[in-house]
């Protein structure tokens, strides 16, 4: 093993990881909101990456380009869902945990039935676009150009999660709504409203992985499946409601994904994932930077 | 109160002897193999999700990595049957006693998380356990276990083509965790479980007997899903690692108890009586078409109902019971 | 509920066991099942098939000027010209349920023989099952090598297994050194499932007979999210020969991870699978000149032999899709059983079986550039050779065999 396969292991790594916070972004801020595990994520990423493709197929534009309107469009649907199924998840009397795994679980299996339905089974890839195929070469390691967007684009969109929680009448509306969704009925916040605004931020940020990702991945109704997972451990191992763990944890799977592949066999690189997040969470309980 | 819950425990006990009973006849009457199937199938997942339920829905503990004690099940079987020529009988009881240890050695650590960070350690350590197998070249890889079937014998439990001695150990299995379930119910165990659900602030003075129940009820539902797997292992006669461990299967195995009525006694069993012939048939008469109808329904039947019944169910038929289980 | 029970099972279970599957009565109606992923992760390889099922039933159903068994004339003249109807059930993949499906279509669809399966795992317990019924099954497109040893007495394959297609290549290695060109290395990559790891071992055995050096035998998990990793080691490995075992998805994305990181193999000769499927070939296809695929099939034949083309036409008419790899085997499993039924004049399990044993169709008489069609004790048929093909200007030449090849081999790949 020479170094230089190392630092390109570690470099695939890191830029594979913060695509895995990119796509578990979503799932965080969701949850943080309102202490609901989305079990469709997955699924939201396929249909966006459908999206993509679709647009490209039929209309020839750049995933590039459309990356802000499939965005918008998931976001569309991420509210949707939220108002029809969502909400009366979550106001269910008994069991409330549970209905919501399963209403979402239920609504991945009709999402996979339908883009079967409607797309077939084949396998699409969007063929060409400016960023697929390319990559660049620095000094002997190589980092693939769609995977390089992807990583600036999480970044940014971590960036701009911070400002827009933070600094806009909105966040701080999804911040208190968090915090109290009681005490801010009071002071005439519609709590409906900016749940549903949640679920399409959330779904949005989904959207923004999807086109980045269908740039280089293949699509198919149950590509979502790969991905679930690893954005469930991502998400849980920076700690449930923190945008930056999500961040910090995509980096940290992307990482150790690349390091157990050097040292195990590739077969079994999901291990080192799951095996670091046995160890964090057996030490501290509530994730990396967990709050709740 | 206590006399109406100790006449409430007779009558369930009386109704599910009555259940048992007829349907023990049914076979007599229904002869088509595919029936009789879907039938063992029933039983069986409605064996698992009491077992399942025993650790999710009493104690609170929502297990969605089950599929790990059902595989160790079916693997010890099926492992010690072909490389050793041990009766699937001694593999059934060492499969369980195997997963109740790992269990408990498993809870230890796990029951201090919370929520989703139980629910998804449950996942990895599930997922992990695969792989593992996936790449175990003495216990076939990922090329499983065939289990070479030569005739039929209630020593080595296998029958090539009648269906009727799995059918009735897959109905035992679901009678024995029903009436684990049901003693459960009236254990010491049961009213802690009921009473640090009802007030959070018992379970901080109950801590340490507490912890030590849920390890109890842990390496019960474990034995109880190994038994299980063990039969399945008989029952299909071939194991590999994605279908007998897969996530998929977890879930499986929690559906019919979340559909029925979650942490109740009848959940479970009423769930897999209409989900599993529901799953089979929708694929069976739908499914052919390649056009993934078979999961819409599926999927649809599983939100609305969730979501119309989120107690489950069991709801439907007795308003009482709830009360009493909660 | 005590006494009466263990008399009622045991009588039971005896009735069962003894019972002979009810006497198929003659009708004008040949039944056969076939049992595919018709939803789930492989749906679309069992839509697929539905095509070319449905090709060699009109074939066999309708009157066709083609040399090929029972395409002249219309329906089975062996039964009356008794027309064949096909029943398809849908697995998911699942070993149980392939199990359970293929127990319904033997008891309530009555079929006189199943075909199948695509996934392995799923063949063992279909197989199992027609075993239990003496019901001939046929492997259409498995390709794992375990599956024949089992001693089983109504399974059969017409086409080639893991280890021949394996064979061929190192015969093609074998061929092209004894030429100068240089292969002394290779790296295996192989998935996680049966499939990978049956292809993986063959080679590396047949690697280890024939004197290659093996530097890198990865085994990946299938369907990751990402193989970057896996890439670099082979990168890293740089073997004559890059020769992979992966299905559809995990083939584009390697592919794709090769560009990305800069890796350019001086040979690819894949095992097949998702290295003939087209989708493969839209996505990536543009850096895959040259890449050499085992396979069973290749459209290079209907030049020899005109009806290859009509048939493949047809076929496109359906899915708007060239045969493969898996559909040209689909579609002669179906030829092969229908013949056995015919000649077998009866749709009884055992006749069956006993005409299968008789097989012998001239390699002429199917689309396949196989020596012939005859079925070894265990079932196997030792004559389909396989072939190995290059991707050269979008669309594949026959390399080898020397008598199939249509073409020099252009080494290395670009």
């Amino acid at each position: 093993m020479t170094a230089e396969t190392i630092i390109q292991s570690l470099a695939s790594g890191l830029l594979m990881g913060l695509l895995y916070g990119l796509i578990a972004v979503g799932l965080a801020l969701i949850f943080g909101l309102m202490d609901v595990v989305n079990f469709a994520h997955g699924e939201f990423l396929m249909i966006a990456m459908y999206a993509t493709f679709f647009l490209f197929a039929f209309f020839a534009v750049d995933p590039l380009l459309s990356a802000p309107l499939v965005a918008a469009a998931l976001f569309l649907f991420g509210a949707v869902v939220y108002l029809l199924i969502v909400r009366f998840a979550v106001r269910a009397k008994a069991n409330a945990g549970m209905v919501q795994i399963f209403s979402t679980f239920g609504l991945a299996i009709v999402m996979r039935g339908v883009a079967q339905f409607f797309f077939t089974p084949d396998y699409r890839s969007v063929t060409h676009s400016w960023l697929g195929g390319r990559t660049v070469s620095l000094g002997g390691i190589f980092l693939p150009v769609p995977q390089l967007a992807g990583a600036m684009v999480a970044i940014a969109a971590f960036v701009g999660l911070y400002f827009f929680i933070n600094r806009t009448d909105f966040g701080r509306a999804l911040e208190a709504t968090r915090e109290d969704a009681g005490a801010v009925a009071l002071v005439g916040i519609d709590k409906n409203r900016v749940f549903a605004l949640g679920w399409g931020l959330g779904a949005a940020l989904v959207g923004l992985a999807g086109a980045i990702m269908a740039t280089f991945f293949y699509i198919y109704p149950d590509v979502g499946a790969s991905f679930a997972l690893i954005a469930y451990v991502t998400v849980a191992l920076g700690g449930f409601g923190s945008v930056f763990g999500a961040f910090a944890g995509g980096i940290i799977v992307g990482l150790v994904e690349a390091t157990t592949a050097l040292i195990l066999p590739p077969s079994l690189k999901s291990v080192g994932i799951y095996a670091v997040y046995l160890l964090v969470v057996f030490i501290r309980p509530r994730g990396l930077f967990g709050s709740i | 109160m206590d006399k109406n819950f100790a006449q409430r425990r007779r009558r369930d006990l009386v109704v599910a002897a009555a259940f048992a009973v007829v349907a023990a006849l049914v076979p007599l009457f229904v002869k088509d193999v595919y029936v009789q199937n879907i039938m063992v199938l029933t039983l069986m997942y409605a064996a698992l999700s009491q077992s399942w339920n025993i650790l999710s829905g009493y104690c609170g503990q929502i297990s969605l990595g089950h599929a790990l004690y059902f595989g160790i099940g079916a693997y010890t079987t099926a492992l010690l049957f072909t490389k050793f020529g041990v009766l699937p009988w001694f593999g059934m009881l060492g499969g369980g006693l195997i997963s109740a240890l790992i269990a408990m050695a498993l809870g230890y650590p796990c029951f201090r998380l919370r929520g989703h960070y139980f629910v998804i350690a449950t996942i990895v350590i599930a997922e992990i356990a695969l792989l593992l197998f996936q790449n175990w070249n003495f216990a076939g890889a990922a090329l499983g276990i065939d289990i070479p079937v030569r005739h039929d014998s209630w020593l080595t439990f296998q029958f090539t083509r009648s269906k009727l001695p799995y059918f009735y150990f897959a109905l035992v299995l679901a009678a024995i965790a029903w009436l684990v379930t049901w003693w459960l119910e009236d254990s010491k165990w049961g009213y802690w479980w009921r009473a640090v659900k009802d007030n959070p602030d018992a379970a901080e003075s109950l801590g340490v007997v507490v912890f030590n129940s849920k390890m109890g009820a842990a390496a019960v539902s474990a034995f109880l899903t190994a038994v299980g797997g063990s039969f399945y292992a008989q029952f299909v006669s071939y194991i590999d690692p994605e279908s007998v461990m897969g996530f998929q299967f977890s879930l499986l195995m929690a559906l019919p108890a979340v559909l029925g009525g979650i942490g109740t006694l009848w959940g479970p069993v009423l769930g897999a009586v209409i989900l599993i012939p529901l799953t089979e048939l929708t694929r069976s008469f739908i499914g052919g078409s390649g056009r993934g109808v078979d999961l819409i329904v599926y999927g649809t039947l599983i939100v609305l109902i969730s979501l119309a019944r989120p107690e489950g169910l069991v709801g439907l038929f007795s308003r009482r019971r709830k009360e009493a289980v909660r | 509920m005590t006494i009466s029970r263990r008399n009622v099972l045991l009588g039971a279970t005896a009735a069962a066991a003894l019972a002979p599957i009810a006497a198929r009565a003659e009708t004008s109606e040949v039944v056969i099942g076939l049992t595919y992923p018709l939803s789930g992760a492989n749906a679309q390889v069992g839509v697929d098939a539905q095509k070319a099922y449905e090709t060699a039933l009109d074939i066999i159903n309708k009157a066709y000027d083609f040399d090929l068994p029972l395409a002249k004339g219309e329906g089975l003249p062996g039964l009356g010209g008794a027309k064949v109807r096909l029943v398809f059930a849908d697995h998911q993949s699942d070993p149980q349920k392939g199990r359970a499906e293929a127990e319904r279509l033997i008891t309530q669809e009555k079929v006189c023989a199943v075909i199948g399966t695509y996934q392995s795992a799923v063949a063992v317990t279909v197989s199992q099952i027609c075993e239990r019924y003496q019901i001939p099954f046929i492997s259409a497109d498995n390709s794992s090598p375990s599956l024949h040893r089992r001693g089983l007495k109504f399974y059969f394959r017409a086409a080639p297994h893991d280890e021949m297609y394996s064979a061929a290549m190192f015969d093609f290695f074998d061929a092209l050194k004894k030429k100068g060109t240089k292969i002394e290395t290779l790296a295996l990559f192989h998935e996680d499932t049966i499939f990978g790891t049956d292809s993986g071992n063959a080679q590396l055995k047949l690697a280890n007979e024939r004197g290659y050096k093996v530097v890198a035998d990865i085994k990946y998990r299938s369907n990751s999210p990402s193989l970057s990793a896996e890439v670099q080691q082979l990168k890293a490995a740089n073997a004559d020969v890059l020769m992979p075992s992966s299905y559809t998805t995990d083939g584009i994305l390697l592919v794709k991870t090769m560009a990305e990181l800069g890796y350019k193999p001086n040979a690819i000769v894949a095992q097949d699978a998702g290295f003939s499927e087209k989708a493969l070939y839209d996505a990536v296809g543009d850096k895959l000149e040259g890449v050499i695929s085992r396979g069973t099939f290749s459209l290079d034949l209907a030049s020899k032999r005109p009806m290859v083309g009509k048939i493949n036409a047809m076929f496109k008419e359906k899915s708007g899709k060239d045969f493969n790899d898996l559909t040209s085997r689909q579609f002669m499993g179906l030829i092969v059983m229908a013949d056995a039924v015919n000649r077998a004049k009866s749709t009884d399990g055992d006749k069956i079986r006993e005409a299968l044993v008789a097989t012998d169709i001239a390699g002429e008489q199917t689309i396949m550039p196989w020596k012939r069609i005859k079925f070894d004790e265990m079932g196997q048929n030792n004559d389909a050779d396989p072939v190995l093909l290059q991707y050269i200007g979008g669309k594949f030449v026959t390399i080898s065999p020397p008598q199939a090849a249509v073409a020099q081999a252009v080494w290395p790949m670009k």
